[in-house]
């Protein structure tokens, strides 16, 4: 089936260019009859909450006083939710971005934040054609 | 356990709850822990963890907890966990500093997973339960034995010897303790000897016994107190070396623990005149505390202010006990096996505390600070099936009459309310309440050990009895500490006082026998450490016990490091500064280049990062761990561990939900229904 190749070629593309890394395997895994769309739900729980801290950063960066602190908090829970989907280019630009918050670096903050922001929505795009292809799919194989 | 209890397939079914604010983990974990075949809950918010943990004791085999949450700190919530229902807790973070781990660690958790959270680590966690429930079990194994198979015991061993012949000399001591506690760190994290099979009864150490301990250390001097003799001088059938040995370790590192967090504390000594309060460590105690390096004076001072916090504090008022000790007396039949004062690892913590709190000094009190035992043990006991319960209640009634004549109910309300005493080995007053007499000093023969024969399922939720100890609302939460520890005291044995699991005994500090007097022991109480009962022993200001002295009112606030005086104080307990301060770390700033480990590919999780990252970045991350000190936890922002500012109340006290400073304990330990708050004893507040 097409759908079938992309799919698999757009995984692939992911996991070989450090987009996702072995826990997304592990999720894929986890998904099976008894939890169907299991990795659709973590995918969409992880962009939008993905979303809503990366609106937060930007926001308490654009400040003219910047509270790291807060921005770190934020950053460490970007991490812990990249992580557990298996999003490695997001949770590595995370600990750059933690280490521009404790030695409290503004520009490197926005820097960094510029990169999670445009990995994150990279991500994001290749979960949204992922899950419309595997709603295909399923389309053709019914569970 | 509840798992057990279905029977059969162990560890299938096992009843997990999962507490993280992040829902994509959550999600994840849920999904993992099913396919372990485990029975999972889920809560975003620490506090509704804790609300349903406390409507349900039984209805959770283990926790994993994340530690960075919004509502509270999630050593916070360990504690409190370890400290009323006596449960494993699993911490887990993306954070995998070493710091912070040590910090789980220290506060009592099980294990500590980093995450992603792989599916391997989660199928091995049944064993946290299951070596949780064994130890507690070894630990009544040896009674009097040295063939200790624990692995703590080789070390209080040494310890104990040497410090024996070196005659308490401060180095060897200082040495030996940090051997300890390193090794205890270890132990209380490693899984119990498994040779230990059977199911004894732990020992409980409730907050009379613990009392009768702290009397017994303070009446020796912490350096000279060695378990031989506090054993000796405790007096208690059944209590073994061991027990004592193992105790010690812990309340030592407690006090290690509020000494170093308390170090920046601002030294609000409140000069024993002044504060009506509870009194404050007994100068010899506070001197010896001083001198051993544990607690800075300090901190001692703003503990024990704290835990004073107010002049009248319900220390041991008498008239409160009685009512609450009369619903000991009724409670203390039931069947319970719930409410126990585990003195779980994390109880150390308090202890430290408490140890530091007692005056060792007063003259009058033969310097041991009446730290209430823990009425509710005496309850708890009773009920625990088990020979020694038998003798116990006995004992137990007598104590719970005692002491409800002792004491207001009042002071028992206040604090006991989050006091789950879990039933493990209930530890009974051998004697009579006097167990905490304030102006006995060490009253011996109050240890209430009770141990039961049978352990109850480790898991076994606080017995009823314990659970609506009105005598925890203690009307006055004239102690300070933890109003209701004060009352727990007083009601001798009706309140499970609280659980000094985690740091927070402060519920068995002051309950009873000692405390019982001294407005004072509430103080500490609502301080840091139970033990901290000082409050009790001290004369907690308030009153003019006689015993408790005045001066060790001071000292009490003091000692114990803990206060709240100092928001900081959280006693690292839980709270966890807002700034940032979790991670306490100070990157060097340039790291980007990976000064430290330049070549290293491997992130914060140490897997490899292998995408082009520059290597250093994240060694980088991971260097620079070197931490700066660690501010005490206090949440993002808040305050969670700490209840109320400046006072004394361990985080573990502290409320449940923010911290706010109306929180403190100071504040309710005037009055009654301050001290209510449940989170601030850890008591689920259904007093």
């Amino acid at each position: 089936m097409a759908a079938a190749n992309q799919l698999t070629a757009l995984l692939n593309n992911m996991y070989a260019t450090g987009l996702l890394d072995e826990q997304f395997q592990q999720l894929q895994m986890l998904q099976d009859s008894s939890s169907p769309d299991f990795v659709s739900e973590v995918v969409t729980l992880f962009c939008q909450d993905g979303e809503r801290i990366i609106g937060e950063l930007a926001k308490l960066l654009e400040k003219p006083s910047v509270d790291f602190d807060r921005v770190d908090a934020f950053v460490h829970q970007l991490k812990g939710s990249s992580a557990s989907v298996g999003a490695q280019k997001v949770k590595n630009t995370c600990i750059q971005f933690r280490e521009f918050c404790q030695s409290r670096s503004k520009d490197g903050c926005l820097k960094t934040l510029d990169s999670v922001r445009t990995e994150f929505y990279d991500l994001r795009g290749k979960f949204q054609t992922m899950l419309q292809l595997e709603r295909q799919l399923q389309g053709f194989y019914p569970k | 356990m509840a798992a057990e209890a279905r029977g059969g397939d162990f560890p299938v079914g096992m009843k997990v709850l999962v507490v993280d604010d992040d829902p994509t983990c959550l999600v994840v974990l849920k999904r993992m822990l099913l396919e372990c075949r485990y029975d999972v809950t889920t809560c975003p918010q620490a506090t509704r963890a804790l609300t349903m943990l406390r409507e349900n004791r039984r209805g959770f085999d283990v926790i994993i907890s994340d530690v960075h949450m919004p509502d509270m700190d999630g050593f916070r919530l360990l504690e409190l966990v370890g400290l009323e229902m006596d449960l494993p807790v699993i911490m887990m973070s993306a954070d995998s500093r070493t710091d912070i781990v040590m910090k789980g660690i220290k506060h009592g958790a099980c294990d500590y997973l980093i995450k992603p959270v792989r599916m391997e680590e989660l199928k091995n966690i049944w064993q946290h339960v299951v070596r949780k429930k064994f130890n507690e079990n070894k630990d009544h194994e040896h009674s009097g034995s040295l063939d200790d198979t624990d692995r703590n015991r080789p070390i209080n061993n040494d310890n104990e010897y040497a410090s024996s012949a070196n005659d308490g000399g401060d180095g060897s001591w200082k040495s030996q303790k940090k051997k300890r506690e390193k090794e205890e760190d270890e132990a209380d994290l490693e899984s119990g000897d498994p040779s230990s099979t059977s199911k004894k009864p732990r020992v409980v150490w409730s907050v009379e016994l613990h009392q009768q301990f702290v009397n017994a250390v303070n009446h020796l001097g912490i350096d000279k107190a060695v378990p031989k003799k506090i054993l000796e001088l405790m007096n208690v059938p059944g209590l073994t070396r061991e027990n004592v040995a193992s105790h010690l370790q812990k309340f030592r590192l407690y006090l290690k623990r509020i000494a170093q967090h308390h170090a920046g504390i601002p030294h609000p000594f409140v000069a024993p005149a002044s504060s009506g309060k509870v009194a404050p460590l007994g100068g010899l105690e506070f001197q010896a505390l001083v001198a051993s390096g544990q607690i800075p004076p300090q901190a001692l001072a703003a503990f024990q202010d704290e835990l004073l916090g107010r002049p009248t504090s319900s220390l041991a008022l008498p008239g409160r006990d009685q009512s609450s000790l009369r619903l000991a007396a009724i409670k203390g039949n039931k069947p319970h096996g719930e409410r126990e004062i585990a003195f779980g690892q994390p109880i150390y913590k308090c202890q430290n505390n408490a140890y530091g709190a007692f005056p060792q000094s007063s003259p009058g009190v033969g310097g041991l600070p009446s730290f209430g035992a823990w009425p509710n043990n005496k309850l708890g006991m009773t009920d625990s099936p088990s020979a020694l319960a038998n003798v116990s209640n006995s004992q137990n009634s007598n104590l719970l009459l005692h002491e409800l004549q002792q004491q207001p109910d009042s002071l028992l309300t206040g604090t006991l309310h989050n006091i789950d005493v879990k039933p493990s080995g209930i530890v009974m007053p051998s004697q009579s309440l006097n167990v905490f007499p304030a102006s006995e000093g060490i009253s011996p023969n109050q240890n209430p050990l009770a141990i039961p024969s049978q352990s109850q399922s480790f898991l076994a939720s606080i017995p009823p009895s314990m659970k609506h100890e009105p005598l925890l609302a203690s009307s006055s939460p004239s102690n300070s500490l933890l109003g209701g520890i004060d009352m727990v005291s007083q009601a001798s044995t009706s309140q499970p006082l609280i659980s000094t699991h985690g740091a927070n005994l402060p519920g068995l500090m002051n309950r009873s026998s000692n405390a019982m007097p001294s407005p004072g022991i509430s103080n500490f109480q609502s301080g840091n450490n139970p033990y901290v009962v000082n409050q009790n022993a001290m004369g907690v200001s308030s009153r003019p016990l006689g015993v408790l002295k005045t001066e060790s009112t001071d000292s009490l606030s003091c000692s114990y490091g803990y206060i709240g005086g100092s928001t900081s104080v959280d006693s690292g307990l839980l709270s966890s500064q807002s700034k940032n301060p979790q991670y306490g770390l100070l990157q060097s700033p340039n790291d980007i280049t990976g000064s430290w480990s330049p070549s290293q590919d491997i992130d914060s999780y140490g897997n490899t990062l292998g995408q082009g990252h520059p290597g250093s970045t994240s060694s980088n991350y991971q260097s620079s761990n070197v931490a700066l000190g660690k501010l005490p936890d206090q949440g993002r922002g808040r305050n969670h561990g700490f209840v109320g500012k400046g006072t004394c109340i361990p985080s573990r006290f502290a409320v449940d939900e923010v911290e706010s400073p109306t929180n403190n304990l100071s504040h309710s330990i005037g009055s009654s229904a301050d001290i209510v708050n449940p989170d601030i004893f850890g008591f689920s507040g259904q007093m």
